[in-house]
C-alpha cells in the first residue's frame, strides 16, 4: 500500500514535470504572459521542437588557415574529428558554434594548436539566402581572424 | 471514484514481467555507449583543456558550468574511467541500479564539461529516459548478471509494478505528438510553409543524407509538402495508434517505418537508430514476449533435445547448472542429475557414474557426446545470452585453455562447498 503511494505520487510528479517543461516556453509563458522558469538538469530549453520550423535559407561556418597569405579552406571533420557511429556531427552544422565572439578566443587557441602549419585563420559566417530562389549563392562576411585583434579580444 | 482506482492501478500499479524493461536496458546501454564513447576517442580536442567547449546554459544552472569547468585534465580521465566501468556493468546488468546512477551522473558530467558534441535535443530525450531507468532495479531482473547471482528460475517472468515501464511508453508517446505539435503551431511552419521541400534543397554539407529521391523531390514542392503532411500525420496519430491494443500493431510498424525514414535520409544521432525504435517496442505487451518464451521453451522440450548430466551432490554443481539454466533462456538443454538415471549407458554407451562425476557430460540427439568445457561451449551456441561468448569460446586454442580451467576447477570443487553456494547439505558427498 505505501510502495502503491510512492509510486503514484512519483507518477503524478514525472508526469506533471514532463508537461510543464514540454509546454513551459511556446505555451505556458505566452498565456500567462510571463516567462515561466526552466527546471535546471532536465528537459530541452523549449520543448521537442525537432525540425519545427525549417525554411529557405541555410547558415554555416567556414574556417580557412593561412599560409603565407594564402587562405586554405579547412575540412571541417579534421577540426572536429571525433566520428560518432551512423551520424556525422558536421552535418549536423556542429561548426556553426564557433562563429559566436565569445568563443573567438578559445577557438583560436583551438585551431592554433590542431593546425600548427598556418600561421592565421579566419572563420567565415556562409548565408544560402535563398535556396529555392538562388541555389547556388553563397554569401560570406568575415566573423573573425585569428589571431584575433585587440578589438576582438 | 472506484473505476477511477481500477484504471490507474491497471496502468501504473499493477504488477507485471520486467523481461521488456530488462531488454530495454541492452538498448539503453548501446545507445549511451554510442553516444558517449566515441567522443572519448578524442578526448583532447573534446574534454581536456586544450578542447573547443561549448556550455548549455539553459540545461545548467551557472554554478554547475563553474564547478565542471574548473576540472583538472586528470578529473576527466577519472570521469572516462568511471563512465566506462559503469556502462560496462549497466550494460551487463550488474547492479543495474547503482550503475545506471553513476553512468547518468557521468554523462551530466561530460555535459555540463562541454556540450558541443554530445549535446543534442535527442540527449536531453536520452537523459529523461535514464532518469526513469535509475529509478528502480527492475531493469537488472533478466539478461543480467544479477539475474546469474540470484539464479531463480524464470528471472524474464518476474513481477514488478509496470510504472517504469508505462511511463516510457508514455514518453516517447507524448515526444512524438508534442514535436508534430510544435510543427504546426509555436513556430513551426510545416502547414504553412513546405519545410521538407527546403531540407530536400540544402546544400550537400548539409544535414539531408543522399538518397536516391532527393533529386526528384527537390524538384518537386507538391510531393514534399505531401510527406510533410504525411510525417505530421504520423507524428500526431502514433501515441492513439500505439495505446489502442487493436491498432497497436500498426502503431509500431508505423513508427518503426518512420525511423527508417528518418536514418535513411537525415544525418540524426545515435539516439534515433537505437533508443526510439526499442522505445517503441516497450509497447509489446511483456506477457507476449513471456508467452512467446514459454512457447519456445515447451517446443523445445517436445522435440528431441541435449540432455545435460551434472553431479546432483555436488553444491557447486547445482549452483552451476541452475545459473546455466538461467541463461538458458529457451530450455533448449534439459538438466539431469546423473545420480537418478538408473541405466547411464542406455543413454550412451560411454558414460560411467565416475565419468559423470568428474566433468558434466552433454548427451545430444545423435548421441553426440561432449563433456566439460567443450560440453559448455555446445551449449552456449544453443543459448542465445551465451551467444556473445560463442566466438571467444571457439577462438584457436580455447579448447586446451579452457579444458584446463575446467579441469582446474572440477578438482577442487569441494573446496567451493565451503562458499556460499553450498546451502544443500550435501556439499560433503562424493
Amino acid at each position: 500500500m505505501r510502495r502503491n503511494a510512492w509510486i503514484s505520487a512519483f507518477v503524478i510528479l514525472w508526469v506533471a514535470v514532463f508537461h510543464y517543461e514540454t509546454l513551459r516556453l511556446n505555451y505556458l509563458s505566452p498565456l500567462l504572459g510571463r516567462e515561466l522558469p526552466k527546471l535546471k538538469f532536465l528537459y530541452p530549453p523549449a520543448g521537442w521542437i525537432m525540425f519545427f520550423n525549417v525554411d529557405r535559407s541555410y547558415g554555416l561556418a567556414e574556417v580557412y588557415g593561412i599560409r603565407q597569405g594564402q587562405p586554405v579552406l579547412l575540412d571541417p571533420h579534421e577540426i572536429f574529428a571525433t566520428r560518432f557511429i551512423g551520424y556525422d556531427n558536421i552535418r549536423r552544422n556542429v561548426l556553426i558554434s564557433v562563429l559566436s565572439g565569445a568563443a573567438a578566443p578559445q577557438f583560436c587557441r583551438y585551431v592554433a594548436r590542431k593546425f600548427p602549419q598556418y600561421e592565421a585563420f579566419a572563420v567565415a559566417y556562409v548565408v544560402y539566402s535563398d535556396l529555392v530562389e538562388r541555389p547556388g549563392e553563397k554569401l560570406y562576411q568575415l566573423a573573425y581572424r585569428c589571431p584575433l585583434s585587440n578589438n576582438d579580444q | 471514484m472506484r473505476r477511477a482506482r481500477e484504471w490507474w492501478y491497471r496502468a501504473f500499479l499493477e504488477e507485471r514481467p520486467s523481461v521488456s524493461l530488462s531488454l530495454f536496458r541492452l538498448a539503453v546501454a548501446v545507445t549511451v555507449g554510442c553516444h558517449m564513447i566515441p567522443s572519448f576517442l578524442q578526448v583532447e580536442d573534446n574534454y581536456l583543456s586544450t578542447a573547443f567547449k561549448e556550455h548549455n546554459g539553459s540545461f545548467f544552472p551557472l554554478w554547475a558550468l563553474q564547478l565542471v569547468a574548473q576540472s583538472p585534465d586528470w578529473l576527466v580521465w577519472v570521469f572516462v574511467a568511471l563512465f566506462l566501468a559503469s556502462w560496462a556493468c549497466f550494460f551487463l546488468g550488474f547492479n543495474s541500479q547503482p550503475s545506471c546512477l553513476v553512468m547518468t551522473a557521468s554523462c551530466y558530467y561530460f555535459y555540463a564539461l562541454n556540450s558541443l558534441h554530445i549535446g543534442t535535443l535527442s540527449f536531453d530525450i536520452l537523459l529523461v529516459t535514464l532518469s526513469l531507468m535509475w529509478v528502480s532495479g527492475y531493469p537488472g531482473d533478466a539478461c543480467s548478471v544479477e539475474s546469474l547471482i540470484r539464479a531463480e528460475p524464470k528471472p524474464y517472468a518476474r513481477l514488478r509494478p509496470f510504472f517504469i515501464q508505462r511511463l516510457l511508453q508514455l514518453q516517447v508517446a507524448w515526444t512524438f505528438f508534442y514535436t508534430g505539435l510544435s510543427k504546426v503551431t509555436a513556430g513551426g511552419n510545416w502547414l504553412t510553409d513546405n519545410p521538407y521541400y527546403y531540407l530536400m534543397r540544402y546544400p550537400a554539407e548539409g544535414v539531408v543524407r543522399q538518397f536516391p529521391f532527393r533529386e526528384f523531390l527537390a524538384q518537386h514542392p507538391g510531393a514534399c509538402y505531401a510527406i510533410g503532411i504525411g510525417v505530421l500525420a504520423c507524428e500526431f496519430a502514433l501515441p492513439w495508434l500505439l495505446f489502442i491494443r487493436r491498432t497497436r500493431w500498426i502503431g509500431l510498424a508505423y513508427g518503426l517505418a518512420f525511423h527508417v525514414l528518418l536514418l535513411t535520409t537525415l544525418h540524426v544521432p545515435t539516439i534515433f537508430f537505437f533508443l526510439f525504435p526499442p522505445q517503441l517496442l516497450l509497447f509489446v505487451e511483456p506477457e507476449t514476449l513471456v508467452r512467446w518464451i514459454e512457447r519456445h521453451r515447451a517446443r523445445a522440450a517436445a522435440r528431441p533435445h541435449p540432455i545435460l548430466l551434472y553431479d546432483g551432490g555436488c553444491g557447486f554443481c547445482l549452483a552451476s547448472v541452475r545459473r546455466l539454466a538461467v541463461l538458458d533462456i529457451f530450455g533448449a538443454v534439459e538438466q539431469r542429475d546423473f545420480q537418478g538415471v538408473v541405466d547411464l549407458a542406455a543413454m550412451h554407451p560411454q558414460l560411467t557414474p565416475q565419468r559423470c562425476r568428474s566433468r558434466m557430460q552433454l548427451v545430444e540427439p545423435g548421441r553426440r557426446l561432449s563433456e566439460g568445457f567443450v560440453a559448455f561451449r555446445r551449449i552456449s551456441v544453443r543459448s542465445p545470452l551465451l551467444w556473445p561468448l560463442v566466438p571467444l569460446l571457439y577462438l584457436p586454442g580455447m579448447r586446451w585453455v579452457g579444458s584446463g580451467a575446467y579441469d582446474w576447477v572440477a578438482k577442487r570443487r569441494l573446496l567451493f562447498h565451503r562458499g556460499r553456494m553450498c546451502t544443500t547439505n550435501q556439499c560433503g558427498l562424493d
